[in-house]
């Protein structure tokens, strides 16, 4: 049993962007809708055999949840950090 | 073993131990539920919708399969079956709120007669139709919804006949509700189905999917993301298009947007004699 799924996550200021690892299947689809490149793939593979993307430019995003809305997945979302 | 914990903001509206779907990778059709399930929140948060009164019926094929994904009362029924399953759940009992999901071949093709019939009666459902312009979960067959040239498994020198046009064929008949929109502009998905969820009768909403495994294949955009910014180039909202605008060209582009809005009385108001 899973009890703590692993979870890329990274915040500054006032967004923060979380991948669900296990769930990404490496479409890319997220990566190309983000409007400032914030996504990238990362060497992490998870136990599917997938990279997951990795939000390594969080300081520029504009928290427009497009990757979240684009993800076929449910594997990225954003959260508004207060 | 899936990951079970609720997560994601959509977490508790899944089947958290039937994710990952069995989609291929960058398959539209998760993008879609994904826009579905966030217009079904807002209309439960806001206490419009109980969601113990929610059905989600489904036929065979990857799209139909987003049904076994919703965390509701779910029917997974024969192919081509969904619409009369949902017909039976309705009048049985009519606080039900149906919602249909299928592809373009379960839909208009299999199930066709009941979709031609479901809207002219204006029978209280609504239905949600994928169209990836194959039958995909069988290997990408030639579908009604196929355009006129394009090669798949069944027609390898190109498909010699004309497609239907969902649109324009539910719009000339008794729907109150006829809408399209495509899996690059989900908030259009999450702002008609929202719409619908809201109105009575017969509702239809076309949602144009990208299919890179399957039909992807067939027109050489095999990569998801090239599938998916191959359509959105292509897709063009109006504001209440005609059906004459909802020719599906993929060299002129495809219209999205709300084609019919009526308050025709529905086949329960009718029933119940609360209309006429
Ligand atoms: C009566 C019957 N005929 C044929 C099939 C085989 N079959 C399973 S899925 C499918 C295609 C579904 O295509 P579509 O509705 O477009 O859904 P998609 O997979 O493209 O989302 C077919 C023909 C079946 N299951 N039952
Ligand atoms: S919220 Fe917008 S800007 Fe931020 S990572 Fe997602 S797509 Fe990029
Ligand atoms: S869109 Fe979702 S599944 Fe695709 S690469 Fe991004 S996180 Fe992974
Ligand atoms: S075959 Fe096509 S429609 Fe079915 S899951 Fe794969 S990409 Fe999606
Ligand atoms: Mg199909």
């Amino acid at each position: 049993m899973e009890a703590q799924p692993s979870l890329l996550s990274r915040t500054t200021g006032k967004y923060r962007v979380s991948v669900v690892i296990d769930r990404c299947k490496e479409c890319g689809i997220c990566i190309f809708v983000c409007p400032i490149k914030v996504l990238v793939k990362s060497s992490v593979l998870n136990k599917y055999g997938y990279h997951p993307p990795d939000p390594v430019n969080i300081d520029k995003c504009i928290g427009c949840r497009l990757c979240e809305y684009n993800c076929p997945d449910f594997a990225i979302y954003v959260e508004k950090v207060v | 073993m899936a990951v079970t914990r609720q997560i994601h903001p959509l977490d508790k509206h899944l089947r958290l131990e039937r994710i990952p779907t069995l989609y291929c990778p960058g398959c539209g059709l998760g993008i879609a539920l994904g826009a579905l399930l966030r217009a079904l929140d807002k209309r439960i948060s806001e206490g419009a919708i109980n969601p113990d009164k929610v059905l989600w019926v489904g036929g065979i094929g990857c799209s139909s399969r987003m049904v076994f994904y919703v965390n509701y009362d779910a029917a997974h029924v024969i192919h081509g079956r969904a619409i009369p399953f949902a017909l039976g759940a309705v009048l049985a009992n009519p606080d039900l709120l149906a919602i249909v999901t299928g592809g373009d071949g379960d839909i208009a093709g299999i199930g066709g007669n009941h979709l031609i019939h479901a809207a002219r009666r204006n029978i209280d459902m609504i239905v949600l139709m994928f169209t990836n312009f194959v039958y995909a979960m069988t290997g990408g067959q030639v579908a009604p919804t196929t355009p006129r040239g394009v090669s798949t498994t069944t027609t390898p020198r190109g498909n010699p006949e004309y497609p239907v046009n969902a649109v324009k064929l539910v719009g000339s008949l008794n729907a109150n509700y006829v809408a399209r929109a495509s899996v690059t502009t989900p908030h259009y998905i999450e702002q008609f189905f929202y719409k619908a969820l809201g109105m009575r009768g017969f509702r239809f909403i076309e949602v144009v999917s990208t299919c890179p495994e399957i039909y992807g294949r067939h027109i050489g955009l095999r990569d998801p993301v090239e599938m998916y910014s191959e359509l959105r180039k292509r897709i063009k909202y109006k504001h209440k298009p005609s059906l004459e605008e909802a020719e599906i060209d993929w060299e002129r582009g495809i219209v999205i947007g709300e084609f019919v809005e009526r308050s025709n009385p529905s086949l329960i108001e009718i029933l119940k004699g609360v209309r006429s």
